[in-house]
């Protein structure tokens, strides 16, 4: 694919958005029952379900802190969620550093102090991958860790960010990317906590000029407000519902 | 897994209100790194960094493969760390920690992905033959910073390293021995640097190359990758503090100044080590073989 | 009594009618009952529940105490790197007056409802695990034996103990363990055993220490599991509830743990010999049984009415009805009427008349609802 295509002259993307429009974002919560919490996400046309346990009892003796609760993270990749069907296993480096990413950033933002000696257990699976893949898990953990009612400081929410090169050189920021942008464009994942612009996560994998971070960087904190807006809409939703049910 | 003991409650305290008041215990400023000390090996790709009390080799060697069919007009190039229990009592052997993943992640991405070294000039025969290139990367001994000081041994020793010649005549390709024929430097195309930022009291405070009882302290990092040419390589902050924007801007332009002071230091002992090995050697082909380069 | 039987609805209204667009008939009856606040308040003013969503700064008024779901943010610099100082939720006291000097806002952590008790706020989670408090009757299962305790998930944060020294030891009289006991710990209760206790202290980590020395207390066989959602059983009275099941099946006990482990089973009556006995007597006859874990014969009408009342407590927690004696009682006799008339008047239902999931469910809660407003009314006019 030609990086003309990625943007057109008229400043339109390849699935027909503009540079500061992200794809349909839909996330639920409460969505299994055997969990105590549980989220799922379709952001576009990448879908992950998350479910948490915890704080419960840690299964394995390593993971007892008698200060504070440990978060351990399973990321599962579904072997038919990308384009080839291919299973990803276990000891896959980037999967573990992935789980190793998750769980430091919910880490600093969960209150572990409250639960020590327990563990917390985060469990990814991404059923289909269309970019923005880490992003999206750590908005699936945030709504699912809400809904275990988890206590935690703010909401962590991610999105990513690509840098364009005009054909004049110019440089424009895209606002969440799918797989054949993330494929052709350096860009970055970046995770706030709460409304201020406070980074709890940051990864860019891709060489890219040294001047292009800010500006990518402010784009992904609009686009993380945006996110956290959604996510805060879907907690209101579920729990009007559930005082609608009589539940509270 | 046995732990690394914690530092003890005095240390903390006196380590973090020394932070307070923008003073480190070993005496540096905040944003200054320990003497580097870069020496190079008898044999070309023997690289030795030490910072402060951290010391990590990089030995790269080269070995004639089939490339991946998938690659045909590639060499292979692979970066292989090992945290053995020789760089601090707390690693065990055999069994790949978290910590060893990423760290081998870390230094893959920022060397490797980054393209530093340049794979298509390691193909010998398309889809037939090529180079591959090892770093094998050693901790002897961690004071913190391991992956700083890891991406320094591997960008010199790369640097360092001379591959025997090669001459192709129809189907049979020669490999001649380094008497033979002047050995040939590999095509690097940039030098990256990773510079790794601690940080404390709600990022109010962010210290490069920490030391170990640092690293302990920390509530956050960050590493930036970049060359001298102020391209960002790879940036990795896994969770940890959140930090303000402005502070992780400030924190890639003090990595971009770190990354020229350091890459200038590595060329410099690159610099002296070749006058070093002219004047034992009395190697006057080498000369050539600079300037044919 | 006739009770109103409504025409199927479909599968997705899982939902009570909304209280403001369609007021449905049986809701209104159900209104006018002014005392009546079981079916859940909301439901009586739903605007009046507000959700607050973590991080969201609850007040900044520093009058207020922070309580538990909350945390305190200083308003100068957020959190200090003594972060775990601020997370100290629990410890009122030394908050208050955090709060009274710094002028911080105090911010929610979960999200949930906040609840206002004196100067205390607090948020209460939408749902969150169980957490133990002293005096808590709960229904537990024996993970692990260990030298002098067992572990027992209460299906709360941490498995609780129930420590050898506080059980009824066999023998009567309370007595002294001694080390017999303990090497016989297998012999009073092993791994997968079920029993009911009552939380007798918590560890600093917020792990519950129980104990069973009640003659109420104890072993539970001869009956069924049930595993509810946390919180949907609500502290109350009484929690071992005796019904006198139909068909003649005897008398049924339901136990309702307040960590949402249920245990219904066939009444257990202690063969006390007739005669004025004393307690200690009594005590020593139970305690020779009291370890048993052989189950009585239950005839099949007795095992039939355990699974429809299991299926009642179901309902009614899926619904988010209140437990309790008296409504367990009333939804019971509405589900058994279902049977009789099928769900319809058709008897389309046919056998599986116990399943009281879905919609069913809905219909034999919302009847027995009706069934107890109506007895309140009754019981109200007679009063007057």
């Amino acid at each position: 694919m030609s990086r003309y295509e990625i943007l057109s002259p008229e400043g339109l993307r390849t699935d027909g958005r503009r540079w500061n429009e992200m794809r349909r974002f839909s996330p639920k919560m409460a969505t299994t029952t055997a969990a105590d919490g549980s989220s799922y996400i379709e952001h576009g046309n990448t879908k992950v379900i998350c479910s948490v346990n915890g704080p419960i009892e840690p299964r394995a003796s390593s993971a007892r802190n008698s200060e504070r609760a440990t978060i351990t993270v399973d990321v599962c990749f579904a072997a038919f969620s990308g384009t080839d069907r291919k299973k990803r296993g276990k000891g896959d480096k980037r999967v573990l550093e992935m789980q190793s990413a998750l769980s430091r950033t919910f880490a600093s933002t969960l209150l572990t102090i409250l639960h020590p000696r327990s563990e917390v257990h985060i469990s990814l699976h991404i059923l289909s991958q269309d970019g923005s893949i880490l992003a999206t898990c750590v908005n699936a953990a945030t709504l699912a860790l809400v809904d275990a009612g988890v206590p935690m400081t703010d909401y962590v929410t991610a999105c990513t960010v690509a840098s364009y090169t005009n054909p004049d050189e110019s440089d424009e920021p895209l606002l969440d990317m799918n797989s054949a942008e993330e494929m052709d464009l350096p860009g970055i994942t970046l995770a706030t906590v709460g409304r201020n612009d406070k980074i709890s996560l940051l990864q860019l994998e891709t060489k890219v000029r040294l001047e292009r971070l800010e500006g990518m960087m402010a784009v992904g904190i609009d686009g993380c407000a945006k996110i956290r807006q959604l996510l805060d809409r879907a907690v209101r939703d579920h729990g009007n519902e559930m005082a609608r049910m009589g539940a509270l | 897994m046995p732990r690394e003991l914690d530092p003890t409650i005095n240390e903390k305290s006196f380590i973090l209100d020394a932070l307070n008041q923008k003073l480190r215990i070993d005496g540096r400023d905040l944003d200054v790194f320990r003497e580097l000390e870069l020496s190079f090996g008898d044999d070309y790709g023997l690289a030795d960094v030490r910072l402060g009390k951290t010391r990590v080799l990089a030995r790269v060697s080269a070995e004639v493969v089939k490339p991946f069919t998938d690659r045909p007009f590639e060499g292979i190039f692979t970066i292989t760390t090992e945290l053995g229990p020789m760089a601090s009592p707390a690693f065990e052997p055999g069994r790949q920690t978290e910590q060893e993943v990423l760290l081998s992640r870390l230094i893959e991405k920022a060397i490797r992905r980054s393209n530093a070294l340049d794979t298509e000039s390691l193909c010998i025969v398309a889809g037939q033959k090529c180079w591959q290139i090892r770093a094998d990367v050693h901790f002897l001994s961690h004071d913190g910073a391991l992956v700083d000081a890891s991406c320094i041994a591997v960008v010199a020793a790369l640097q360092h390293f001379r591959r025997p010649d090669v001459s192709i005549e129809g189907e049979k390709v020669t490999i001649h021995t380094m008497t033979e024929r002047v050995p040939v430097p590999l095509s690097i195309l940039h030098v990256p640097i990773c510079v790794t930022f601690s940080f404390y009291l709600d990022g109010e405070v962010c210290l490069v190359d920490a030391t170990l009882q640092e690293e302990q302290l920390r509530q956050g990092d960050m590493t930036i990758t970049l060359n001298k040419f102020g391209e960002l390589c790879q940036i990795a902050k896994a969770g940890g503090l959140a930090i303000n924007a402005l502070i992780l801007l400030r924190c890639a332009k003090i990595a971009l100044v770190k990354a020229g002071e350091i890459a200038a230091i590595v060329q410099r002992r690159l610099e002296e080590d070749a006058a070093v090995r002219v004047r034992r050697d009395n190697l006057l082909e080498s000369k050539a073989d600079n300037e044919r380069a | 009594m006739p009770i109103s039987i409504l025409p199927p609805q479909p599968a997705q209204s899982r939902l009570p009618p909304d209280p403001d667009s369609d007021h449905d008939d049986e809701k209104v009856t159900l209104n006018e009952d002014g005392d009546f606040v079981r079916m859940a308040s909301s439901q009586k003013r739903p605007k009046a529940i507000s959700i607050v969503t973590p991080g969201e700064i609850v007040t900044s008024d520093p009058q207020w105490m922070r309580g538990h779901g909350t945390y305190l943010l200083q308003s100068k610099d957020s959190t200090t790197d003594g972060s775990g100082s601020d997370a100290e939720m629990e410890d009122g006291a030394d908050t208050a007056a955090v709060g009274g000097s710094g002028g911080g806002s105090i911010v929610a952590t979960v999200a949930g409802t906040v609840q206002k008790v004196n100067k205390l706020l607090s948020v209460k989670p939408l749902r969150a695990r169980y957490a133990p408090e002293i005096g808590d009757l709960v229904v537990g299962r024996i993970m692990e034996v260990q030298s002098k305790r067992w572990k027992v998930d209460i299906n709360s944060t941490l498995t609780a103990h129930l420590l050898l020294s506080s059980i009824n030891l066999p023998g009567g009289i309370l007595r002294k363990r001694t080390s017999t006991d303990e090497l016989q710990i297998r012999s009073f209760f092993s791994e997968g055993d079920l029993l009911v206790a009552e939380v007798q202290g918590l560890f600093q980590d917020g792990a519950a220490s129980l104990h069973t020395r009640s003659l109420k207390y104890g072993k539970l066989r001869n009956g069924y599991f049930l595993k509810v959602k946390a919180g949907g059983i609500v502290r109350g009275k009484s929690h071992i509830i005796t019904l006198e099941a139909a068909n003649g099946a005897g008398e049924v006990d339901v136990i309702l743990g307040v960590n949402g482990y249920v245990w219904v089973s066939k009444k257990v009556t202690l063969q006390a010999p007739p005669g004025g006995e004393s307690i200690t007597r009594l005590e020593e006859e139970a305690s020779e049984a009291i370890y048993s874990n052989v189950n009585e014969d239950i005839a099949p009408a007795t095992r039939r009415e355990i699974a429809r009342i299991g299926n009642c407590v179901r309902a009614m927690v899926s619904w988010n009805v209140r437990v309790d004696e008296e409504v367990l009682n009333a939804v019971y006799l509405s589900a058994l009427e279902l049977e009789e008339m099928g769900i319809d008047g058709e008897g389309s239902i046919g056998s599986g008349v116990e399943y009281l999931e879905g919609e069913v469910g809905r219909i034999v809660v919302l009847a027995g609802m009706d069934r107890v407003s109506s007895a309140n009314l009754r019981a109200g006019g007679m009063v007057e």
